[in-house]
């Protein structure tokens, strides 16, 4: 029943994240940021209905409209004002990078012994987190744009929560809810600061960055 | 609570002032002011927990640990703030592009920060932990890039993206202690003390491998090599008052944090890991940062380095267990590293550079400062009448007591090192060639740094084994489970 969507939906959104690698187009992978992000809220919910926990459901909501609402749009508005769409790859071409992603799927799945809590139901999905947080690292190191580097950020925070949700007793509604604020905070605040490099650099190409390295 | 309240009113005050205000004229004086009165307020508050008492509310504490990193957070943040007041309204004056937005701005967001940075020590919650961590992050960010340059929003996206993915491995760690209490037959919790209570039932493979990525994250915000790459850049291109206080106050703030998962670790019985691990990164930080320190050409970025350096040592001092040298070594280093910042700014207003081969002679064009920058170079290698010497000394017989002798040696090998690089650059500033000035230094400037190197000083004279004794006690001193 219920468990296994949980692993399922678990699954589609490392896959999720692994295409993302390979994607070039802004808005594309943005779309797959909101997918993936909804299948997490996904699975608070299903995990809500299954544990009558009111505020799994909260959670699952909250997340929804910030991380897979409102974070994608606003990132998605800020790329089209700079009239960024593409980030092409900066020290591996998408291709390889995707490829690279695909191994981070069974580089998770290999460290499910070390990772997953032996009680939870769900010892399938500590892979999958894991493999998150080593995709959203990849795309921080193989992009190019400052937008992309965000992306991967959120991907890793994505992991991280999905690690959270399904390998612990649910830690405490105010800290859940403290870190999304925390991440939309950051996100605001990183855009904000892309407007002012694109003005100021007229591009957001940090690998173009290189003043202050002595 | 209503300590509580006390203690974050003040700076709240600042950061409304700082957005509400249309006047810049005023503002800089009422932030001083309001710092200075804080000073007091926070130590009158922090005073019970000298006597052993601990005043907690819901997950914060002010407890042994809490009560002296708030005392030196204040401290560092009113020297800076009456250095801000003096040297912001002058450089605006000359050249800077600054708008009186961007000004009252820079209010807002110190007196943000300065709550953040109180939230740390005092969080007794690793959940409040993290989260007060990030938002000293995503508080500072902002005051680093206060003079747009180019060079400063590169280093600012450098801060917020290494530090913040950085603190998402911190999170993941947090993630990892909270998972491991599975085993336990409490209920799973995030307070520390309860943590503590049970943390010989936790799962010692979970718990381990959280406390590696807390470590993981917190390092890299603390700055350990070889995750300090940001460190330098950030230091180096914020205003002074800002430096000081990303140097002073807000590394100590995540030591505190890494010292108190080593507590839970060493609750646990893994006190072996966290010497594992802990000793050879502060050593190898020590050496490296020396190593850097000799081929600096930038007075800020050098004082970045030292930064680096010193936190290298107090890793250690967290490595072998050493709370009370953790506290010694903190304040001293805060105290002369943010007499260092300020005379930077003041420096970089004199000469128009912070290049260090553009600087010199600068005892023949104000014989007040170059002596008190000579003074405060020989403080932070830790030279003997300052604070620094004593703690550094302390360290290294320490290190050696507990029987460290390869990171007592690098320990040696490094303070050498850093020694000769400092003093030769810091040498060639003040009695080198004299170089063409830009603008005549302002003697009122000094005060501040000299007041800094006095506490210093005494701090050098006055550590007895009673202090010792009291440091101790004070370190130990938490809220029982």
């Amino acid at each position: 029943m219920n468990l296994s969507q949980i692993d399922l939906f678990a699954a589609g959104a490392a896959v999720l994240a692994v295409w993302m690698c390979g994607v070039t187009r802004v808005k594309t992978q943005l779309r797959g940021l909101l997918l993936q992000t909804t299948l997490l809220a996904g699975i608070c919910v299903l995990l809500s209905a299954d544990e009558h926990s009111v505020h799994l459901a909260i959670l699952g909501l909250v997340v929804f409209l910030v991380k897979a609402l409102a974070i994608p749009i606003f990132l998605d508005r800020c790329a089209k004002r700079m009239g960024i769409e593409r980030d092409s790859g900066a020290n591996i071409n998408p291709t390889l990078s995707l490829m690279i992603g695909c191994g981070t799927l069974f580089l998770g799945y290999f460290l499910i012994p070390s990772f997953a809590v032996p009680e939870m139901m769900n010892q399938g999905a500590a892979g999958m987190a894991l493999a998150l947080i080593f995709t959203g690292m990849l795309i921080i190191i193989t992009r190019r744009l400052a937008i992309s580097q965000v992306i991967g950020f959120l991907t890793i925070e994505n992991g991280i929560f999905l690690y959270s949700l399904t390998q612990t007793r649910h830690m405490p509604i105010l800290v859940e809810m403290g870190i999304v604020f925390e991440v939309l905070m950051g996100v605001l605040i990183a855009g904000v600061f892309i407007f002012r490099i694109n003005r100021s650099f007229e591009h957001i190409d940090v690998t173009d960055m290189r003043g202050l390295r002595h | 609570m209503n300590t509580f309240l006390l203690l974050a009113i003040l700076p709240l005050l600042m950061a409304c002032l700082g957005l509400f205000s249309r006047s810049v004229r005023w503002l800089p004086w009422t932030g001083a002011i309001i710092l200075l009165i804080q000073l007091p307020v926070a130590v009158w508050i922090c005073l019970p927990a000298f006597s052993g008492q601990i005043i907690s509310y819901g997950g914060f504490a002010i407890d042994g640990m809490g009560a002296a990193f708030t005392i030196i957070t204040t401290l560092v943040a009113a020297a800076s703030m009456f250095q801000a007041a003096l040297v912001l309204p002058e450089e605006r004056l000359k050249g800077h592009k600054i708008t009186d937005r961007r000004f009252c701005f820079f209010y807002t967001l110190s007196g943000a920060f300065i709550l953040a940075m109180y939230a740390v020590p005092l969080a007794r919650h690793i959940g409040y932990l993290w989260i007060a961590v990030e938002a000293t992050t995503l508080m500072s960010a902002p005051l680093i890039n206060y003079h747009h340059s180019r060079d400063s929003l590169e280093a600012t996206w450098k801060y917020l993206l290494l530090c913040s993915v950085g603190i998402a491995f911190a999170l993941f760690g947090t993630v990892l202690i909270f998972a491991a209490q599975h085993t336990s037959v409490h209920s799973a919790s995030m307070m520390l003390n309860e943590l503590m209570l049970r943390a010989k039932d936790m799962d010692p493979r979970l718990l381990r491998l959280g406390f590696v990525f807390c470590l993981l994250g917190y390092g890299t915000k603390a700055g350990i090599f070889p995750l300090h790459n940001w460190l330098p850049d950030a230091h180096s291109e914020a205003p002074s008052p800002a430096s000081a206080m990303l140097s002073g106050a807000l590394l100590n703030c995540v030591l505190v944090a890494i010292w108190r998962l080593s507590q839970l670790l060493s609750a646990a019985g893994q006190t072996e890991l966290v010497r594992h691990l802990l000793v050879p990164a502060g050593a190898i930080t020590v050496i490296a940062a020396s190593l850097i320190l000799v081929r600096q050409r930038d007075l800020k970025r050098m004082l970045a380095y030292s930064s680096v350096e010193h936190v290298g040592l107090l890793t250690l001092a967290i490595g072998i267990g050493s709370g009370q040298l953790f506290i010694l070594h903190a304040f001293n280093h805060s105290i002369v590293k943010v007499a260092l910042f300020l005379m930077a700014g003041g420096i970089l207003h004199i000469y128009g550079t912070k290049d260090l081969r553009k600087l010199g002679g600068l005892l023949k064009t104000s014989p007040a400062w170059g002596i008190v920058l000579m003074a405060a170079g020989f403080a932070i290698v830790g030279s003997p009448p300052f604070g620094t010497f004593i703690s550094e000394w302390l360290l290294l017989r320490n290190t050696f007591a507990a029987g460290e002798i390869t990171a007592a040696i690098a320990l040696i090998v490094g303070l050498t090192i850093t020694f000769i690089a400092i003093t030769s650059h810091i040498g060639r500033v003040v009695f080198g060639h004299e170089r063409k000035i830009a603008q005549s230094p302002i003697r009122l400037w000094v005060y501040a740094p000299v007041l800094l190197l006095t506490i210093s000083l005494i701090a050098g004279v006055a550590v007895s084994p009673r202090v010792m004794h009291t440091l101790m006690t004070l370190s130990q001193l938490r809220v029982l489970p």
